[in-house]
């Protein structure tokens, strides 16, 4: 079976079977959009939370503002139809937690940042594994829309 | 009766170096500090002799521990411990009252030779 | 300066600066030799930087210190797991090789620190330039997520300069990199200070 790896900045899609994946994630969110029913999965890694003034020529998954908005443009070339989308995600940790413990991290900016264009887009959150301060590897299976999270040291989860 | 003396850094295992080679050679190490602020705070608490100080702190960084403490007690004897050598830094720390400098990584002896020197 | 001019002077910055931090090292480790591989410094698109370590799921112990003063930039300094239980091993002389306690995880946080202090230290007495290391941040983790932490904390954009020294002792059983990313134009301006002078 088919299994894509998503690097960072990256936005891949699949449809009916096979496995997107990412790894490495740490202060970066992987967020997965699925339609049950066209079976169309999207996933993306994203970076930061929002589009640089001097990157205007980035990769549209680099950001969270411009990510979202082009994951669900991804699904919709495949088949997916808009209000079906739910989503999911995995990432924003702090692994360098005492750099500057009295600012909010970059993880978690971009965990607020994803939630953000995600309800703005009108997709659900139907699953995460978000923050704390440890690595995490997502693997998307298209064909059922499970996603399995795991971490060193830890039991993997299903979300 | 031994010399005192007050370690200050923000790794424990630094700590613990200097604390075997001070106490190894008949000094008493009457308190550790993880940051500049605990050091002010425990400087007052303890009078020791002497104290080790890092410069690159959380909190409190060790340039400000040594201007704090030096406002305390003016003849207080402080010997910077810290990786950070370069030369705008060690004038700073001397210029604020400390009494030498070591660079990490530092041996033994000269740690020793600095605790004799500044404590008699 | 062309490009590749700037890339030999960064080179070779990274040359004295690695030789003065694992001299460090080896003065830790009372003496234990110590090799070089010649830096590696390039410019890189954003794309190709997740690979650019290699083994993105393998664990590693990650040391990160932003340089703040007259000149600025990020430095990291990343070995894979067995080569830190090693180290800790060797420096604090009690441990068993098993779980990573606090002592033992600040004896690591201590050796990132006094490595790429040395590192600056080197740089800043070649230039009379003062740059100052924040406290070092430790993370163990798959190299991957500490790598993107690395880049994400210095908020790379596009095309992003890195320099790169490997390092290994004891035979290969200790490897590790330092890798520098350093401001553009702060290193332009170290560049015409050393003599360097723009073309």
């Amino acid at each position: 079976m088919v299994e894509v790896f998503v690097n960072m900045g990256q936005i891949r899609a699949l449809k009916t079977e096979g496995f997107l994946t990412t790894v490495g994630l740490g202060s970066c969110v992987g967020v997965t959009m699925y339609d049950a029913q066209a079976k169309v999965g999207v996933m993306g890694h994203i970076f930061l939370p929002k589009q640089r003034p001097n990157d205007r020529d980035a990769l549209p998954g680099k950001y969270a503002d411009t990510a979202i908005p082009a994951m669900i443009q991804e699904a919709l070339k495949l088949g997916a139809v808009k209000h079906r989308l739910e989503a999911k995600m995995a990432g924003g940790a702090n692994l360098f937690s005492n750099l500057n413990p009295n600012s909010i991290s970059i993880g978690e900016q971009n965990v607020i940042a994803v939630r953000e264009h995600l309800q703005a887009a009108g997709v659900p959150i139907t699953g995460q594994a978000v923050q704390g301060s440890h690595g995490r590897k997502m693997r998307f299976s298209v064909a059922d829309g499970s996603v399995t999270v795991t971490a060193i040291g830890k039991t993997p989860v299903r979300i | 009766m031994a010399k005192t003396v007050l370690i200050t850094d923000d790794t424990a295992f630094m700590r613990m170096t200097l604390r075997n080679v001070i106490e190894k050679h008949g000094y008493e190490v009457v308190g550790e500090a993880g940051d500049g602020k605990e050091a002010v705070e425990l400087y007052k608490e303890l009078k020791p002799d002497m104290v080790t100080m890092d410069i690159t702190m959380p909190r409190m960084d060790g340039i400000t521990a040594i201007k704090e403490i030096m406002k305390i007690d003016p003849n207080a004897k402080i010997i910077v411990c810290s990786a950070m050598g370069q030369k705008p830094m060690v004038i700073e720390a001397l210029s604020a009252g400390a009494k030498d400098f070591l660079v990490k990584p530092f041996d033994a002896e000269r740690v020793v030779e600095s605790l004799r020197k500044i404590g008699a | 300066m062309n490009n590749s001019a700037r890339l030999d002077f960064l080179k070779e910055l990274a040359n004295i600066g690695t030789g003065h931090a694992t001299t460090a090292l080896s003065q830790m480790l009372h003496g234990k030799l110590f090799r070089l591989v010649t830096p590696d410094a390039q410019m890189l698109p954003f794309e190709e930087l997740a690979e650019y370590i290699g083994g993105l799921e393998q664990i590693v112990a990650g040391i990160f210190i932003v340089i703040s003063g007259d000149v600025k930039g990020y430095m990291a300094f990343l070995m894979p797991y067995e080569s830190a239980l090693l180290l800790v091993e060797l420096l604090t002389g009690e441990f068993d090789g098993e779980e990573l306690g606090e002592l033992e995880r600040s004896a690591l946080q201590e050796i990132g620190n006094i490595m790429i202090t040395s590192y600056l230290n080197a740089l800043s007495k070649m230039t009379g330039l003062l740059m100052i290391p924040s406290i070092p941040a430790l993370a163990i983790d798959m190299a991957g997520a500490v790598w993107q932490s690395v880049l994400a904390g210095a908020e790379v954009t596009s095309d992003v300069t890195l320099i790169r020294t490997e390092f290994s002792a004891q035979g290969k059983a200790i490897e590790g990199n330092i890798i520098f990313l350093p401001d553009e134009e702060d290193f332009a301006r170290v560049a015409r200070i050393l003599g360097l002078e723009a073309e």
